[in-house]
């Protein structure tokens, strides 16, 4: 079984390299045999990475530990969802799963444009085949799934890692490989298009739903992954700024710039240059992301491992795809001038150059971020960690400007914007903006950020409901029905503009859910049975500390009753800590939420004694979480109305599509589930966490960041493992003793040799370069765009097709035909 | 595509398929319901497989290709659904007027050209005829002129009636050009 795996992948190899061959031979003789027959290879290889997937996942059902990768990932009593899954848990097989996914998208990009676009399919079929190439060299040369063991075949397998046996092990990395892999295809049309010369407005349009529906799966996946910290990893946040995870979120950036970007080539023809360079950059990033992950050039929980040969293949790769993409762009550059210029800073096309601004500098900075510790290394050796506290302090800002161009990019007019313009589009919006955040700030919410960010949701919504509401009374206007009515046609007229306009909602409410975060508590509480503790608004009550066991794991639980203010139950929680058999180093954190509307009460059971039947517990109020995994519901269903079909009818809103449904129910599901959840933390219930701490010493600790290599190097301030336990006890100590904070971080340096241990890099020496970082990029990103906006806006005037005079006869008919159109 | 009557080779593999799916699920009887459904559906796509050969080689092979043939130049279904771009275009510039994005000189301006683009597109259409007229035009302008017909069915034909490689200039045997 093993060998026929081994095969087929070489068979695949085999059949890219002819379709990649013939597809281009044919393609420049304009021999339709070759390129039919191309064509049909390039479907071939999605049938062999069928019989292959079908191969490995039936290994994994029926046990056949002889292989390698089955032996690692699966055992005998292993659920079957979860050895099914194991296909992609680990390295070799996430590269066969990424050409899987590949070959079926290849197959339907081409199946859907093969006759609407076909100059450029030939070329499509080549690139993605190269692609494909890529990743099939790297198993058949490197990291084979069906490499087998050589003399003695293991009765059993070791088994997933009980960390990684729960729901959204099986669904994150799938979604973000759909988004990942959906990235290749506009890839390659945009070089397709570079390479037929045909680069006028085509290849945008078959690639438009593409770029949407991958960006829509990188979004599901992060947000995916981000539910996934919160109810596992147990101390009460969603996003760490871990390596991999930024790697997720590049091209994520590029690819929303990119969907805003194509609206100001496909009006007034510009950006044609920048477009089809998002397009290389988006994929690039896509590459630059797996090669992150898998490569071991940086340090992240989420990394496979260290492989120095992967890397050198990565990097071998990325070197010559950039070469190549950019050289055919710099030969194309006559053809891709721009027909128009922009005319002035107040309209929409310099909005959409914001835009793109923002969001390139984001992507960036984040890539510069979470490689300077690579590269410090590289350079002196020394490691400076770059953590959370770094990164919150420069995408905050980002994220607020974000938002704000966000409410101001729909209002302002195409070419330019008069002041009467100004006038009438942005008063209520401004004045809804300054209400909200007038209110919440003399109810005494602070202004940075979280007044801000709730103002600037004002606003936003103020520009939503306006557009929503004057496009309905144009329709009015123009159709004669009543509101509800033009406000469905609105929609589903415009699919495209008004499901983004849902999205922006969406991505507001994941602001607010976000800004809640400013108004988080947490607080650590050492109990024995009978006590309680007043934490928020609520009263946390121990009654008990309970072991069972279920025959796979043995199971410690916290019994605890949440009262309100008043006395009154409302919550029985129970957080937890399971030691799984054959693991038992490494137990997992049951983490206990109450979810709600306004909060979420977060309860972990840091640390026990069971002799004495003391629990440490670790409480956490999060304000507005919720509203992050609601807000990526609005998004989902706003995606799906911008997917629909030119030609669905009227009832866009009331007929969801089938992955918005999914998304959104299976996010309500979790919303409205108050029970416990799963978390793990890799840690042990050792007694330093059954002693209290000041919280000064937490704020100390936020300056340093964790070693225990179980966490993406959190701040021994947010940290739940036993390791910042201790610290925060020693800082607790150092600080009763009178030290200041600074000697106390200049003690760690010295104790650990080094100032990797604090948590941002210090500004002097190499540790300047990253804080001098974002303002050179940032400063000089925006003046090289205004200075290309004012080179553009002093060529003359390049008209398009003269207008002319109108053949009356012809422009009645041309009217009628308007007319019947809706 | 060729006239077979009963069996169209998709058809073949995929029922050439499911007949081993049925014979591995007999011969694997006994195992778990998943592994007999997985092995199933392998065995299907390998069939799948089989069909992929047989596309990748009969264009070489036979003598008639399989795929459909352009008319030359742009077809009509293009050109109708460029047609629907543009007006759909005209109606969301309209829209954006009557929301108050766009200023009426500008408005006039981009509409024009827009405007323009569609009645040039519109006349192609109407001069371009049904598709019945199409073909009937095409076959009478092959006919009658030897040297398109050459050209277009088999590049490098020289009247000698030497074949050449297709992107030759000049014969090989004759030194007409070609």
């Amino acid at each position: 079984m093993a060998s026929l795996g081994a095969l087929l992948l070489l068979i695949a190899f085999v059949l890219a390299a002819y379709a990649v061959a013939a597809s281009v031979v044919g393609a420049r003789r304009r021999n339709s045999r070759l390129i039919e027959s191309a064509i049909a290879a390039f479907y071939t290889i999605a049938a062999v990475m069928t019989v292959a997937s079908g191969v490995i996942i039936y290994a994994f059902v029926a046990g056949d530990y002889s292989i390698r990768y089955v032996r690692r990932y699966s055992d005998s009593v292993q659920p079957l969802f979860y050895k099914i899954t194991s296909y992609w848990g680990g390295l070799d097989g996430s590269v066969m799963f990424w050409v899987f996914l590949l070959s079926l998208f290849g197959v339907v990009a081409v199946k859907v444009n093969r006759e609407r676009h076909r100059e450029l399919i030939p070329y499509v079929v080549a690139v993605i085949a190269a692609v494909e190439m890529f990743f099939l060299f790297l198993m058949v040369i490197h990291n084979n799934p069906f490499t087998t063991y050589l003399t003695e075949t293991p009765v059993d397998g070791r088994g997933l890692n009980p960390l990684l046996q729960n729901f959204y092990m099986a669904i994150h990395p799938p979604m973000m490989y759909l988004g990942f892999v959906g990235a290749t295809i506009p890839f390659a049309f945009g070089m397709a298009a570079l390479f037929t010369g045909y680069l006028d407005d085509s290849w945008l349009r078959a690639v438009r739903r593409w770029t949407m529906f991958s960006w829509f799966f990188l979004s599901l996946g992060l947000t995916l992954g981000m539910i996934w910290a919160y109810e596992e990893l147990g101390w009460g946040g969603y996003w760490g700024w871990d390596p991999v995870e930024n790697a997720g979120m590049l091209p994520w950036f590029t690819a929303t710039a990119f969907l805003h970007s194509v609206m100001v080539q496909e009006r007034r023809g510009m950006l044609r240059v920048w477009n089809v360079t998002l397009v290389i950059i988006t994929f690039l990033l896509t590459i630059v992301g797996t090669f992150l992950t898998r490569s071991g050039v940086v340090q992240s929980i989420h990394a496979f491992g260290e492989d120095p040969e992967l890397a050198r293949y990565f990097v071998a790769f990325m070197l010559f795809t950039v070469v190549f993409c950019f050289g055919w762009v710099i030969y194309r550059l006559p053809l891709l001038k721009a027909r128009h210029e922009l005319d002035s800073w107040m309209s929409k096309e310099a909005a959409f150059l914001a835009n793109n601004w923002i969001l390139l500098f984001s992507a960036m900075f984040v890539l510069f971020a979470t490689l300077f510790p690579t590269i410090t290394e590289a350079i002196n050796g020394e490691r400076l960690t770059v953590g959370p506290p770094f990164f919150n302090r420069w995408m905050v800002p980002i994220g607020l400007i974000l938002l704000l161009l966000t409410g101001v990019g729909p209002l302002l007019a195409w070419r330019k914007s008069t002041v009467a313009n100004l006038r009438e589009q942005f008063m209520w919006p401004v004045l809804a903006g300054l209400v909200t955040g007038g209110v919440l700030i003399a109810l005494g919410v602070r202004v940075w950020s979280s007044g801000l960010c709730f103002m600037l949701a004002g606003f936003v919504s103020g520009t939503l409901t306006q557009e929503m509401i004057r496009g309905a009374n144009v329709r009015r206007g123009m159709t004669g029905t009543d509101l509800f009515t033009a406000l469905v046609g609105l929609v589903s007229r415009n699919k495209r503009r008004y499901g983004g306009y849902i999205v922006h909602a969406g991505m507001v409410l994941i602001f607010l859910g976000f800004a809640g975060e400013g108004f988080s508590r947490d607080q650590q509480l050492l109990l024995k049975p009978g006590e309680e503790a007043k934490v928020g608004d609520y009263i946390i009550h121990l009654d008990a500390l309970r072991v069972t066991d279920d025959g796979q794991k043995q199971m410690i639980t916290g019994h605890i009753t949440v009262k309100n203010l008043d006395g009154e139950v409302i919550d029985q929680m129970r957080p937890a800590k399971w030691y799984f058999r054959k693991h038992e180093e490494e137990p997992t954190t049951e983490v206990a939420i109450r979810h709600s509307f306004a909060e979420d009460l977060y309860i972990v059971m840091a640390a026990f004694a069971i002799e004495e039947q003391t629990a440490s517990v670790e409480v956490h109020i999060n304000p507005l979480v919720n509203w992050v995994w609601f807000g990526f519901g609005i998004l989902a269903i706003g995606t799906g109305i911008a997917l629909l079909p030119e030609a669905s009818m009227s009832f866009a809103l009331a007929k969801l599509p089938a992955e918005a449904v999914t998304a959104s129910l299976l996010l309500l599901s979790i919303l409205l589930s108050g029970g416990s959840a799963f978390a793990q933390h890799v840690e042990t219930g050792e007694d330093p966490r059954l002693q209290l701490v000041s919280p000064e010493s937490r704020v100390v600790a936020q300056k340093l960041a964790c070693w225990c290599g179980g966490c993406s190097k959190l701040p021994v301030g947010q940290c739940s493992c036993a390791h910042c336990a201790k610290e925060r006890t020693n800082i607790d100590q150092m600080l009763k003793e009178g030290k200041s904070e600074g000697q106390i971080l200049q003690a760690y340096v010295e104790t650990w040799g080094g100032n990797q241990i604090l948590s941002e890099p210090p500004n002097s020496g190499s540790g300047r370069v990253v804080w001098a970082m974002p303002i050179v990029v940032g400063v000089g990103g925006f003046l090289t765009v205004a200075y290309l906006a004012r080179r553009w806006s002093r060529r003359p005037s390049i008209a398009g097709m003269p207008a002319g005079v109108e053949d009356p006869e012809m422009a009645a008919r041309l009217d009628d035909e308007l007319r019947n159109l809706d | 595509m060729s006239q077979e009557p009963f069996l169209q080779p998709w058809q073949f593999f995929l029922l050439g398929g499911m007949l081993a799916a049925t014979a591995t699920v007999i011969v694997a009887t006994g195992q778990s319901p998943a592994n007999i459904i997985i092995l199933s559906l392998t065995v299907v796509s390998v069939s799948f497989v089989g069909l992929g050969a047989y596309r990748i080689l009969s264009p070489l092979v036979l003598p008639e290709v399989d795929a459909p043939m352009t008319i030359a130049g742009r077809t009509r279904i293009a050109l109708e659904r460029e047609k629907m771009l543009v007006f759909r275009s005209i109606k969301e510039l309209e829209f954006d007027f009557a929301m108050g994005k766009i200023a009426k000189a500008d408005f006039d301006e981009m509409s024009g050209r827009l405007r323009a683009r569609a009645l040039g597109l519109m006349r192609q259409l109407d001069e371009g005829g049904g598709y019945r007229e199409q073909i009937a035009k095409e076959v009478q302008e092959r006919l009658s002129d030897p040297s398109i017909r050459l050209k277009a069915d088999t590049p490098g034909l020289c009247e000698c009636g030497t074949q050449n490689d297709p992107d030759a200039k000049f014969c090989k045997n004759c030194g007409a050009k070609l």
